[in-house]
């Protein structure tokens, strides 16, 4: 962490920086708990004189905001929670294993210089709009479209590269001969891939976790352009609180986005400290 | 050579090992035995670290076998194999202590709690660490480090020792000392060593017998003393000693040997093979063997030359001298410094022409 004092220009640097950073989560809080009335006013209103639950309260009884005067959504967004926790988790958690796997691979027992960024990373470089539509006809064909495996299948698919990447320089930077001198000592390459590569990438695999959770947390177009009527993800569902139907439910979707930043920010406290580098300092010469 | 199925001790072979289509290692053998301090000594990229870890199972060899006490174990795990390799970056595992880092062996080899502190404890003792034990590998000295990752091989007490250049990372004293305790320890307890480096020096301190790696094969397996005195070739001979050996183009005529404008009776031992030779060949002069100054033996192999260059190497001084583009360096007392000066013409003299070394055209050296 930082261990110096700042200097007397960079506090009001810092400090214009977090405003510019801190004003859309104000903006976006403060939303959430105007009543309808506050939402377009103008001149705009910065805190509501009297704040209220009902956005959160819309958001899983839809009919709740009737009572205001304005119109709804049919949909609570309690299948959209539900779906964006199942599939984001359950992506993120094969991502990782995955990704693991194959980065003490390319970094351990490939000599070949196949594995380059283009290679591996090469599926990231489309604009996800390109990829979405063979995906589309692939998805109908097999009965994947409006599925959790589906969108799971498809959240895994696109970030893998990410991770493997990512986990693959945090492996590189281990020297090997610490998992070799445990094989020499009575393990075997698993057993030494996992219990002493695995806990020395720790701030690793939180960080790639955390990154990939986040991609999967706010993806938009995936689930939106595979899902129907089964599925539905936060992001999928925060659109629909401003469609022609539904009216300008800004409140409304506010709320929502306040709940889908909840998960993110806890993730971020607990991690914050296995985010460090430098574990493997010290142990090896130079 | 003997059946390695009947002998304790390692044996590699025809050892050969690919890295696609560039050939790391071709075709070594050799024999570790039993006790002994055996040092692979090689340049860099001579395939020193590739055969240990062939050896110790890290890598599939391409071609050849590996025997240990009698057994192959050409095709089995590290784990399976018994023998402990300390690293030339040490391999310590970082988020471990002392305590954790000298007792994983055991801990993976799942003896009993108490085995492993009273082992953990006595290594500590004999290696000195105690105070280190609770301590993380970064917070300790290059020697402690170096102390903890031999400490780590020796406390499983396996059936043999690799080591590559376990030494490199210190400095020129505790490099000195660790060598000294190595070659101690090694005695003491009958440990069977086999160690990498790239140093003569230090392969000339403390190996029982060293073999010399060049370009992935086997160029001489010696005893110290044999490898200097009777290097295999002129590679070897350049690469073992310093201020290097000196080589010069000779010919042979009447019984003495014609280098460097000197006229040298030929050595007893080289008068058979030199008799047949009838073209140009190589002799080499070890630096110690040339002399500043006018010998008293009129009977004295002599000569004069120009000082081109003069090193001090502290104890003493590496003089460079030229003659008709050909040059020698030799070892004189610093106390000559302040009569030497470049452009000097001075007289020499050789200490020992029966240690003269000869050549063949093609590099071999003509007494073995």
């Amino acid at each position: 962490m930082l261990n110096r004092p700042l200097s007397y220009w960079q506090i009001p640097v810092l400090i214009l920086a977090l405003a510019l950073t801190l004003f859309p989560v104000f903006w976006l809080v403060m939303t959430a708990i105007k009543p309808p009335i506050d939402w377009n006013a103008s001149p705009a209103i910065w805190v509501p004189s009297e704040p209220t639950l009902i956005n959160f309260r819309t958001l899983f009884d839809p009919a709740a905001i009737r009572a205001y005067g304005v119109g709804g959504v049919s949909q609570a967004a309690t299948k959209a929670v539900i779906g964006s926790i199942l599939a984001s988790v359950s992506a993120t958690f094969l991502a990782m294993a995955l990704g693991l796997v194959s980065a003490i691979g390319l970094s351990r027992y490939s000599r070949t210089s196949w594995a380059t960024p283009l290679v591996i990373l090469s599926g990231r470089m489309f604009p996800p709009a390109a990829i979405a539509v063979p995906f589309v006809i692939i998805f109908s064909l097999t009965s994947l479209m409006d599925t959790y495996p589906g969108l799971i299948a498809i959240y895994t698919a696109v970030t893998l590269p990410f991770s493997t990447w990512t986990l693959k320089s945090f492996v590189d930077d281990l020297p090997r001969e610490m998992e070799e001198a445990a094989m020499l000592d009575g393990k075997s390459r698993l057993m030494a891939h996992l219990t002493v590569t695995v806990p020395l990438i720790k701030g690793g695999l939180f960080s790639t976790a955390m990154l990939v959770f986040i991609l999967n947390w706010s993806e938009y177009m995936f689930a939106q352009v595979l899902s129907n009527t089964e599925l539905s993800t936060i992001p999928v569902q925060l659109a629909k609180y401003v469609t022609a139907t539904a009216g300008t439910l800004y409140g409304v979707q506010a709320a929502l986005a306040v709940l889908a930043m909840v998960p993110l920010i806890l993730a971020g406290f607990f991690i914050q400290g296995h985010l460090a580098r430098g574990l493997t300092f010290g142990a090896i010469k130079k | 050579m003997t059946n390695p199925l009947a002998m304790k001790g390692l044996t590699v072979q025809n050892l050969g090992k690919n890295y696609g289509p560039k050939a790391a290692l071709k075709d070594v053998s050799f024999t570790a035995g039993d006790a002994v301090f055996t040092v692979l000594l090689g340049p860099g990229g001579a395939g020193k670290t590739t055969t240990l870890r062939l050896i110790a199972g890290l890598e599939p060899q391409t071609s050849g076998q590996i025997f240990l006490d009698g057994q192959e174990v050409s095709r089995l795990a590290p784990r399976k194999r018994d023998l402990a390799m300390i690293f030339d970056n040490l391999a310590l595992y970082p988020n471990k202590n002392g305590f954790q880092n000298l007792a994983s062996p055991l801990i993976q080899r799942k003896r009993p709690i108490e085995e492993i502190r009273e082992k953990v404890f006595a290594m500590a003792a004999k290696l000195n660490l105690t105070l280190v034990l609770d301590r993380l590998p970064k917070t300790m000295s290059g020697g402690e480090k170096q102390r903890l990752a031999l400490g780590r091989a020796l406390v499983r007490e396996p059936r043999f020792f690799l080591l590559d250049e376990p030494l490199s990372s210190l400095d020129a004293p505790l490099r000195f000392k660790l060598r000294s305790e190595l070659k101690r320890l090694q005695k003491e307890e009958g440990h069977s060593f086999l160690m990498a480096t790239p140093d003569f020096t230090e392969a000339l301190a403390v190996g029982d017998v060293i073999i010399v790696l060049e370009g992935g094969a086997v160029a001489q397996v010696a005893s110290p003393k044999d490898l200097y005195e009777k290097p295999i070739d002129t590679r070897v001979a350049l690469f073992v000693g310093s201020p290097r050996i000196n080589l010069f183009k000779a010919g042979a005529s009447e019984g003495n040997l014609n280098f460097f404008g000197l006229i040298s009776p030929i050595p007893e031992s080289l008068k058979e093979p030199l008799a047949k030779e009838t073209g140009e060949f190589t002799v080499g002069v070890r630096p110690e063997n040339v002399i500043l100054g006018q010998s008293l033996d009129k009977n004295a192999v002599k000569g004069k030359a120009i000082v081109v260059d003069i090193e001090s190497l502290g104890r003493s001084l590496a003089v460079t001298i030229s003659r008709e583009k050909e040059r020698l360096t030799f070892l004189a007392p610093s106390l000559d410094l302040g009569l030497l000066a470049i452009g000097d013409q001075v007289d020499f003299f050789l200490a020992d022409p029966n240690s003269l070394l000869a050549f063949k055209p093609d590099g071999r050296n003509y007494l073995t």
